[in-house]
């Protein structure tokens, strides 16, 4: 036991130091730097919208339908949706929404992935080939459409969404991992800790999974973006968040009906997915930019 | 050097004059300059259609929007204006029956021609409904009193029922009774109408593109002539979006269509286009599941009924474009009256209910299904759940396509179903059983009581109504009536509202009128384009 | 190499028998009888039998899944539940319209994102890269039902500039026979020759293939940008620098050509992609492709369609899949 705590404090060092240095070189870039903050002012809104919104009660239960249709004021910064309530309250609301869902589903596909495509990469032979080809099964299904199918049979939700989304992507990462494990697995320290007959899935959680985390990690940070597009594009489609949670792109589908008149119910929500993605895509390509040996440049 | 920067300067200068001469090619005119080398296309009628069409043209089996053409295209043996309540001939000039109703006699038109030329006897009728029977598709089940279908000389069918049904009501009916060619059938009994049509009715089926429109095209034959103004083409076109359609009329492009509710205003203000405002038999009901507690209780049922928000669903969902159900019944159906109760918007009532049936503060949870897709019934569903958080019920909303709410409300075990379903309602034959019976009479199986409701005497009052309608129309309302009063007792079902038919119309189309017994069809023949 | 590619068609075929199983498996599982939806509402039981027996449905799973299978060898998809006609033939029909779509969204992704790419690696760091870079990004990031609704607000609402609603306008539909060689009616007018056709599809065309194109302009133009950059860093770039040639003919010959790889690579992909993400578009624009059939079969539960549609989807995505594979096993510089 010890030993194991001594070891991972042995790999743990060099990599808070790595992280400090991240840290440096990601505030170093200009683009990363505003993304990063952009990014830390979301996770606020996030946390505390039901304070910061002018009118949290806006979100779920209240409607107000005499003031209808609004345009942006001073009362109501983004105009109000069709039965009255504050679209800036629920765009608020509906960033925690989005980055929790996307922080799950992302999470959940990362662990599953990694720990498949580590065994896989670890243990090789016919439990890599097992587990590759359900991989390769998973990858060819087009994505959209295996989560259009899973949450006609299971219902309409955001939970069922993010399951659909999670069946889908957790391949990427066991891909990934895999790739990763493979070439670790012939590196000295691996060999060493074989030879001296440490268990297979104690190489796996403490050596291998530790090394092979950081191109995760990027990848993680580029698709939470995309998960939030795909989440938005259920909810759009009427497959994900349910009324009257305000999940963007159900605000979206929902305003298509009245955008004509109210440009401002689409034009909102559909700035603040971007802004977002964006932010999540910039600090991903800054995260490469550090982590990729390839393009760091110190 | 300086030359090279000429040069490179020149070749920039022209890639973006190119550039400026495709954009501008792509973007200048509107279709107005099309050169003449085309074929002419004479005066052609735009529908759009908010749906795809599912492009079947069966009529024995064709049971979807396929209607909107198919109206068109094929004809019925009369025709029901119930507006005056009147049966209209068409391909029929005359019917009879024997005083107890089990005996219609039908006179059919003579010089009438189908569209791969044969002419229109009795034995095509007889054929027609036959065939429809047989294949037992579709919206087949409206023949179902029928006992046989003789033919008695060239022009002449008698049909045998089993129980004084409204044999001229069902033989107007806008599916099932369509009257197809026998030889064209029988020449090809699979695959004739895969593409192809054998109807009598004013138009061709001239082309369709799988999904998106069908181009119908004057028939020369058509029985009634081609005197006087009438569209040479028709297209019907589906665009999914209120939004596009309403751009489309703006732009001209459209005749006839619906737009989004909260598009009206300003098409009312539109000179170039107007709006019609039709009753339709449409409407709008949410179905309590009575085999589940706490809506197992007639009490609960009576308290969620008076917390739902009538008015404010009509000022602001339907914006005025609607009114309260009363009974179940649309108000311009037959069966119809004003002696039935309605609920009204009360929460205190509602509390006070809920407390006598035991739940003091409300304190339970229900799943409300909605049909996903139409904005009116999602606003509604919003607004419910608002009104019942007040007295203490949660209201979880799903959204689902028709056929998963269908599916959700036949599962097996009553606790996997919905709490409360709610779905729209428009008649396959212009009669009050097409509600009742199918809604509300006790089922074997589930169909569409979706209600799972059992009540010996309202069965009997749809029974004995049914058995009246084809002898006398309006002892058979009273039943229809007394069925609904007791309905409304047992508060199985809130009924939210009837739709008024918006149609916005090109102003330059004439002669437009809707049936609302034909549920999203236009007569094409009767309109015509007058600037 | 051959033993790699051989291996790769192998696991390629495994993938699709068990894309076939999945949504073999899937359909079966949602709760609707399928011969009841293929008779209707209030068909009686007798009906159903009927029905059943018909489709095939009244034999054991084991025998269904072989004749599924023995069909599909024969091209053969069963018939649509709702329409009743035979999938394949609606498949055919709507393919195009969607192929069509896909291929102006990435053409329109290539001719802008690489040159785009291209430029701002060639100008590093200059205000143009930073745009460049950011406006690539954001391409990536749009929601892309709502860049085309706002597309259609601007373009067609307010400034009438592009049609919407069809493939063609109605009058140019109704004065001209449609050719219909290949299904995708640019060709096919350039084919005839018939220019007024040309014209007014690529018209119809240009809005709904923007949201399409705006992933693939992204995606080439960082693409293309970072595949560029490590290579003038190459030392043979360097040498040809250093050699005095021009920094034009470096750029193009040298350096452009041997980046264009990984983004034809990952293009490949793109496409597969968009097959399924033209759904969204199609709904909004009404175009009559594909991702509307497909939609509508979900939402009706008609599983024929259903598992037609992903097979096909599955078969190109598997395909491309593999050539991005062989792609990358060709050109050794290439490794994920």
């Amino acid at each position: 036991m010890t030993e194991s705590i001594q070891l991972i404090k042995q790999i743990i060092k060099p990599k808070l130091k790595e992280l400090r240095l991240s840290i440096y070189l990601l505030t170093r870039n200009t683009l990363t730097r505003i993304s990063l903050i952009i990014l830390l002012v979301l996770i606020l809104i996030a946390v505390f919208a039901p304070q910061i919104a002018p009118y949290p009660t806006h979100l779920l239960l209240e409607n107000n339908p005499t003031d209808k249709l609004m345009p942006p004021s001073s009362q109501y910064f983004f105009g109000t949706d069709e039965l009255g309530r504050d679209i800036f309250s629920r765009i608020l609301y509906g960033a925690r929404l989005s980055l929790e869902a996307s922080v799950y589903v992302v999470g959940f596909a990362l662990v599953i992935g990694t720990i498949l495509g580590a065994i896989a990469g670890t243990i090789g032979k016919l439990v890599d080939e097992i587990i590759m080809r359900i991989t390769d099964l998973f990858m060819s299904f087009p994505p959209l459409l295996l989560t259009i199918a899973i949450t006609a049979v299971l219902g309409p939700s955001l939970k069922n969404a993010q399951f659909a989304i999670i069946l889908t992507w957790w391949p990427w990462y066991a891909r990934l991992a895999r790739g990763q494990a493979i070439s670790l697995r012939e590196r000295q320290f691996i060999k060493a800790a074989e030879a001296i007959g440490t268990p297979t899935y104690k190489i796996i959680l403490s050596h291998i999974i530790p090394n092979c985390i950081s191109p995760i990690i990027v990848q993680a940070s580029m698709d939470m973006g995309t998960v939030i597009l795909a989440l938005a594009g259920l909810g759009f489609l009427g497959l994900g968040a349910q009324p009257p949670i305000p999940e963007w792109g159900l605000m979206i589908s929902t305003s298509r009906n009245y955008f004509m008149n109210a440009w401002w119910y689409s034009a909102f929500p559909g700035l603040a997915i971007l802004i977002t993605v964006m932010t999540l895509n910039l600090l991903g390509d800054g995260l490469r930019e550090i982590l990729d040996p390839k393009t760091r440049k110190l | 050097m300086i030359l090279r920067k000429q040069n490179k300067l020149r070749t920039k200068i022209c890639i973006i004059l190119i550039m400026i001469m495709i954009v501008t090619t792509l973007l200048s005119g509107c279709g107005g300059e099309v050169d003449s080398s085309g074929q002419a296309i004479g005066d052609v009628a735009v529908q759009a259609y908010g749906s795809t069409l599912t492009m079947e043209w069966d009529p024995a089996v064709m049971y979807s929007d396929s209607v909107a053409v198919m109206s068109n295209v094929y004809e019925t043996l009369l025709r029901y204006n119930p507006k005056e309540d009147k049966i209209v001939p068409c391909l029929a000039t005359e019917y009879s029956k024997t005083d107890d109703g089990l005996t219609w006699t039908f006179k059919i038109r003579e010089g009438v021609k189908f569209h791969d030329g044969t002419d229109l006897t009795a034995e095509d009728v007889k054929y027609s409904i036959d065939r429809t029977m047989e294949i037992g598709n579709g919206a087949a089940f409206i023949w179902g009193p029928v006992e046989e279908i003789k033919v008695i000389d060239e022009y002449t069918v008698e049909m045998s029922v089993k129980y004084p049904a409204p044999m001229d009501l069902i033989s107007a009916s806008n599916y099932a009774a369509y009257i197809h060619s026998k030889d064209a059938a029988e020449a090809d009994p699979e695959g004739w109408y895969m593409d192809k049509e054998a109807g009598s009715g004013p138009y061709i089926i001239e082309s369709s593109v799988q999904g998106d429109q069908v181009v119908l095209s004057k028939f020369d034959d058509y029985w009634k002539g081609w005197e006087g103004k009438h569209f040479e083409k028709v297209v019907i076109k589906s665009i999914l979006e209120g939004a596009t359609r309403r751009q489309m009329f703006e732009a001209g492009e459209l005749d006839a269509g619906g737009v989004n509710l909260e598009d009206l205003p300003i098409i009312r203000q539109n000179p170039n286009l107007s709006v019609v405002e039709v009753p339709t038999f449409v409407n709008t009901a949410a179905y309590f599941n009575t085999d589940k507690a706490p809506l197992d209780n007639k009490l609960v049922r009576q308290a969620l009924s008076y917390a739902f928000p009538y008015e404010d669903v009509i000022e602001y969902v339907m914006n005025g474009y609607a009114e309260q159900t009363r009974g179940v019944l649309p108000a311009n159906m037959w069966g119809y009256s004003e002696d039935i109760p309605q609920y009204t918007y009360d929460l205190d009532k509602a509390k006070e209910l809920l407390d006598q049936a035991g739940y003091p503060d409300g304190g339970f949870k229900l799943v409300y299904t909605y049909i996903n897709g139409p904005e009116d019934m999602k606003k509604t569903a919003e607004l419910y759940k608002t009104e019942l958080a007040k007295i203490g019920v949660e209201l979880e909303l799903r959204a689902m396509p028709w056929d998963s709410e269908w599916a959700m409300a036949k599962a097996e075990n009553p606790e996997d179903r919905q709490d409360i379903c709610s779905f729209r309602w428009w008649p396959d034959v212009c009669s009050p059983d097409s509600w009742l019976q199918s809604l509300y009479h006790s089922e074997d199986q589930i169909i569409f009581n979706l209600c799972y409701y059992e009540n010996d005497d309202v069965d009997q009052f749809i029974e004995e109504g049914i058995r009246l309608s084809g002898i006398d129309r309006n002892q058979a309302a009273e039943k229809f009536v007394e069925a609904q009063k007791q309905i409304m007792e047992d508060a199985v079902v809130i009924p939210q509202y009837d739709h008024a038919g918006i149609w916005v119309l090109n102003s330059s189309v004439k002669g437009f009128e809707f049936n609302p017994a034909y549920n999203a069809c236009v007569s094409w023949y009767d309109c015509y384009r007058e600037e | 190499m051959a033993k790699y590619i051989i291996r790769r068609i192998l696991v390629s075929a495994f993938v699709l028998f068990g894309l076939i199983v999945i949504t073999f498996t899937l359909t079966r599982i949602i709760p609707t009888d399928p011969a009841a939806k293929w008779v209707g509402p209030r068909a009686t039981a007798e009906q159903i039998a009927a029905a059943r027996i018909k489709l095939g449905l009244d034999e054991p799973v084991f025998v269904q899944f072989g004749k599924y299978i023995t069909d599909i060898l024969h091209g053969d998809l069963g018939y649509s539940l709702v329409s009743h006609k035979p999938v394949t033939e609606e498949l055919l029909q709507y393919l195009p319209a969607t192929l069509e779509l896909i291929i102006v969204g990435t053409f329109l992704g290539v001719i802008i994102g690489i040159p785009l790419g291209l430029y701002s690696a060639k100008n590093k760091n200059s205000w143009f890269d930073h745009i460049c870079r950011f406006f690539s990004v954001g391409a990536v990031s749009l929601p892309s039902f709502w860049i085309a609704l706002m597309l259609q607000l601007i373009f067609y609402g307010w400034l009438g500039w592009l049609p919407v609603g069809s493939r063609v306008s109605l009058q140019v539909g109704l004065m001209y026979d449609l050719p219909d060689i290949t299904g995708l009616l640019l060709l096919d007018s350039l084919i005839t020759g018939n220019m007024v056709i040309f014209k007014d599809a690529l018209r119809h065309i240009i809005l709904p293939a923007i949201p399409l194109a705006m992933f693939p302009i992204g995606y080439s133009a960082r693409m293309t940008r970072s595949a560029l950059l490590e290579i003038l860093n190459e030392d043979y770039i360097i040498a040809a620098r250093s050699y005095g040639l021009k920094e034009r003919l470096i750029l193009w010959v040298y350096a452009f050509k041997n980046s264009l790889g990984p983004t034809v690579t990952v293009l490949t992909m793109t496409v597969a992609t968009l097959l399924v993400g033209t759904f969204l578009i199609e709904v909004i624009f009404s175009w009559p492709g594909m991702g509307r059939y497909i939609g509508n079969a979900i939402l009706s539960f008609d599983f024929p369609a259903i598992m037609g549609v992903t097979l096909l989807t599955g078969l190109s995505y598997t395909v491309f899949n593999l050539i991005a594979d062989i792609l990358m096993v060709l050109d050794p510089r290439i490794r994920l």
